[in-house]
């Protein structure tokens, strides 16, 4: 392997910290830049849809690292820096302002922007979206008392931002078409109880899709129209929680192989073999999803500094994801799609409990709300891939720790 | 209280189940945070309760192997150095000293001048 002195990183979210703490860590000692289209230090996406929304949280609370950690690693910020072309054969980066950038490996962390509402009358300036820290600013500015908000989309950030909006005294509908969103991911009982809790809070949901949206004559707002039973709904705001379309521009114009994200290998190697893609924006090849969670874009950002330095990969473990809405917080470990047979801890009714996913006597996922403790156990035993007895999982009384314990 | 190694009795032998940990106020010790006090098989382990990574506690966190898992984020600190071992922590936990002394286990607050072993 060529040595690798230079390292260009597009993008300074959670996997390009990562990727950059991992290098650092591993002993790179080399040049290390990341350029980043928005202006400030680099932030963590989670809290935009919770603290940041209800107001709890500024933008020095959700810094992604400190700025001195920038100094003490030698990791150079260049914010504000727009990447116009990425040239894998030349061996770098050209900026907007025609810069031209030599590097050795290139990472693409552009992330995504989110998907906009593919109806008639989608792109109305009352539609809001939630990605970035001025978005979430923004719509936090609106979420006024009595103010009519429409969220379109109960995946996590809808349901997340549903809860903040009623939470600050916002009438608020949430509609989906899906009845139960998240089932396939965490299980009916967790899903449907998560769902369920919106309603509980005074959010109303519809079951159904959104035709098209009509601009109120006049004033500002919209009328949203309904695909099936339940509307219209008229609305001051709108937010737009239906997912995001990579951002793979650079690397379709590079020649990089594209298909729902920028392609990877294990190593989040591209295909081209310097360049390396990490985070949202990465599809690992096999893999159906992009898998767009917190901890995913952290571990790629690990993987991929594992691949930069020609090191052998640490295992993955199972994946791992968590949703706070309504004061509790979802958490899910593995995906509930890959179990054969369910097995439930704790008393659904108190909107506290665990479900365990198992698959030929093995645990393969876990949903909880607000059971932590279960969750992190049941991390360790899919890991270990330790035997595991249905009765025993769903005894409380019998502690998980000793499970692990043999 | 001031943070001099005076000590400063937390609970007995048996009120921290293994595996558990004992979250000790800061209004007790007079310490910049409250002080989690960990047992993980047998010993006994004391670190700043406030994750260095975001605002948990590591009292509730998963304690294993000398090791205690955030319950945020899921960070790993060592329990003897309050080292991070894993991201996203970059930065570690102050450790402070415990003794098991006649049955009864015994906080001693370090300096406030970084971690210690």
């Amino acid at each position: 392997m060529r040595l690798c002195r230079r390292i260009a990183v597009v993008g300074a979210g959670l996997a390009a910290v990562s990727l950059c703490d991992a290098l650092r860590a591993r002993g790179y000692d080399g040049e290390l830049v990341l350029y980043s289209a928005e202006y400030g230090l680099p932030y963590d996406r989670p809290p935009l849809s919770k603290d940041v929304l209800l107001g709890k949280a500024r933008r020095e609370d959700v810094l992604l690292r400190p700025e001195q950690w920038y100094a003490e690693r030698h990791v150079a910020l260049r914010d504000g820096s727009v990447v116009r072309a990425v040239r894998p054969r030349e061996g770098g980066l050209e900026l907007a302002d025609g810069t031209v950038v030599v590097a050795d490996r290139v990472v693409l962390a552009t992330g995504g922007t989110p998907r906009a509402l593919p109806v008639p009358g989608g792109d109305d300036p009352a539609v809001h979206v939630l990605r970035t820290w001025e978005d979430s600013v923004r719509l936090r500015e609106r979420l006024l008392p009595g103010t009519r908000v429409a969220v379109v989309g109960a995946g996590l950030i809808g349901a997340e931002a549903a809860a903040v909006a009623v939470a600050r005294g916002c009438r608020v509908t949430l509609v989906d078409p899906v009845a139960v969103p998240l089932a396939g991911v965490v299980g009916d009982a967790v899903a449907g109880a998560l769902h369920g809790r919106h309603t509980a809070e005074g959010i109303a949901v519809i079951t159904t899709g959104v035709s098209r949206l009509e601009h109120r004559p006049g004033g500002s707002g919209v009328v949203l129209h309904l695909t099936g039973q339940g509307g219209p709904v008229a609305a001051d705001l709108v937010v737009a929680g239906i997912g995001i379309r990579p951002a793979t521009g650079l690397a379709e114009a590079a020649g990089l192989h594209v298909d729902n994200g920028v392609v990877v290998g294990t190593e989040q190697r591209t295909s081209h073999p310097n360049v390396f893609a990490v985070g949202d924006v990465a599809r690992r090849d096999g893999h159906r999803v992009r898998h767009e969670h917190w901890e995913a874009a952290q571990r790629s950002g690990e993987a991929a500094a594992h691949g930069i330095l020609g090191e052998p990969l640490p295992e993955p473990g199972a994946s791992w994801f968590w949703s706070d809405r309504h004061g509790s917080r979802l958490e899910a470990v593995g995906t509930m799609a890959d179990a054969e047979r369910t097995v439930v801890r704790g008393t659904p009714d108190s909107g506290a409990f665990t479900v365990f996913g198992l698959r030929d006597g093995r645990l393969v996922a876990a949903a909880a709300i607000d059971r932590s403790r279960d969750i992190k156990a049941a991390r360790r035993i899919v890991d270990r891939g330790v035997p595991v007895d249905a009765a025993r999982l769903a005894d409380e009384s019998a502690d998980l720790r000793a499970l692990l314990k043999r | 209280m001031s943070t001099t190694s005076t000590g400063i009795r937390v609970a007995e032998v048996g009120g921290i189940e293994d595996g558990e940990a004992l979250k000790v106020p800061a209004e007790t010790t007079g310490h910049s945070d409250a002080i989690a006090v960990f047992h993980d098989g047998g010993a006994y382990y004391a670190l700043d309760d406030t994750c260095s990574h975001g605002q948990a506690s590591l009292s509730e966190g998963w304690i294993e192997d000398g090791e205690v898992e955030c319950p945020m984020h899921s960070a790993r600190f060592c329990l003897e150095s309050g080292q991070p071992q894993c991201m996203p922590a970059i930065a570690p936990v102050r450790a402070h000293r415990v003794e098991v002394r006649e049955g009864e286990i015994w906080l001693h607050i370090g300096p406030d001048d970084g971690a210690v072993g």
